[in-house]
């Protein structure tokens, strides 16, 4: 057994709609519905199609998103990962073993 | 004490009060039909009692009562027909969750509804009433719109328009066949007055209808009227914000929003004339 690797998605209990690229997201944990936009909704469909590692969301990004030179990307999808943590949106089953 | 029992849309209410001025204020606000027989059901028993010990007479004061329980402040007495309004709001937020209760305007024409949400002050209820006295749209509700989870309908809820401050001279004027209630002052709206449903809007109480149009109103000083396109997404937001009961209905009230947003446009109006506002809703149905 080798050390973790920490994958992400948005949980099954995460109802949501999207319209012209926007999110919007209804927790049934919670009771809370929440709205995304731009780079934290690009990140949200990423994370309902499958877990994503960390570098494995750095990569699409990377080949996904343009951002201003100013902007540090890997920053940006930090906070919304920690965002989309703290509202209790990801999968609890987010740690996976590593063969 | 008098006892009577007044049927509003999908609701009836058993109201017990000696204050006759109430009485006659809702006689002039409600067709006959509207009031039935004191046996019959009613979904809500409330009260306009007086106030207690020296209130009863040193500066009286009126109690609305629902169930026995007091769930305001008593208010002067010269406020018990709107108290009486407002209450019976307060009664439907608080136990219709049959429906997803949202705090907004929902009017109607050539079948499809437009639901207006609105914060205080943003011209609401003076573009419903503008609408619905000679717009040619059909009054559901003026604050409360009524959503039957089953079918997406609005379910008509025709009650008297409230009116506050400069709207009220405004309505006098643009609808002056219109029946008003007594200007009640000093309140904690203002000035508010209230108007009568149109009697057609009344008479087709049975009558719901689909949701075409989710439209966010404001009203501002010397504005063009314009009607841009919203984010769906925000608009979504918005009426979870201004729904009374959005939490209770938990998913199935997110599923709910969220098929009535996919399909109905989603809008924010600004006017400044209640003519070019009327120009603008032709147009749309």
């Amino acid at each position: 057994m080798t050390e973790a690797a920490v994958t992400r998605r948005i949980g099954a209990f995460v109802h949501w709609r999207e319209w012209d690229g926007e999110i919007v997201a209804y927790n049934d944990r919670t009771g809370d519905t929440h709205h995304f936009a731009d780079l934290a909704a690009w990140l949200f469909r990423l994370l309902t199609r499958a877990p994503a590692s960390d570098e494995a969301i750095a990569a699409a990004a990377a080949e996904e998103i343009e951002l201003p030179p100013a902007i540090d990307r890997d920053a940006v999808i930090a906070r919304a990962l920690d965002l989309f943590a703290r509202l209790d949106l990801l999968a609890d089953d987010e740690r996976k073993d590593a063969a | 004490m008098i006892s009577l029992a007044l049927r509003f849309g999908p609701f009836a209410a058993r109201l017990e009060t000696p204050f006759g001025v109430v009485v006659d204020g809702l006689h002039r606000l409600y067709p006959d039909e509207s009031f039935i027989d004191a046996d019959e059901f009613c979904d809500f028993h409330v009260a306009l009692a007086p106030g207690k010990f020296a209130h009863r007479w040193i500066r009286p004061q009126a109690r609305f009562l629902i169930d026995g329980t007091s769930p305001f402040k008593p208010l002067p007495a010269d406020q018990a027909l709107p108290m009486f309004e407002w209450g019976l709001n307060y009664a439907i937020a608080a136990q219709a969750h049959q429906y997803l209760v949202v705090h907004a305007a929902a009017i109607e024409r050539n079948g499809r509804v437009a639901i207006l949400p609105g914060a205080p002050g943003a011209g609401k209820s003076t573009l419903t009433a503008a609408l619905v006295q000679r717009g040619g749209w059909r009054l559901l509700s003026d604050e409360l719109a009524l959503i039957r989870p089953g079918d997406r309908h609005v379910v008509p809820l025709a009650r008297p328009i409230n009116l506050k401050n400069n709207s009220i001279a405004l309505m006098r004027a643009y609808a002056p066949d219109a029946v008003f209630s007594a200007e009640t002052h000093d309140t904690a709206k203002g000035t508010v007055a209230l108007m009568r449903a149109p009697a057609e809007s009344i008479a087709r109480s049975h009558e719901s209808a689909p949701i075409g149009w989710i439209i966010f109103p404001r009203w501002e000083k010397d504005a063009e009227a314009r009607l841009a396109p919203w984010s769906r997404a925000a608009g979504l937001m918005e009426i979870a914000h201004n729904s009374m009961n959005y939490s209770l209905h938990g998913a199935a009230g997110f599923k709910l929003l969220g098929d009535i947003f996919a399909a109905s446009g989603c809008y924010r109006f600004t006017y400044g004339k209640l003519d070019d506002a009327m120009t603008v809703f032709a147009a749309l149905a």
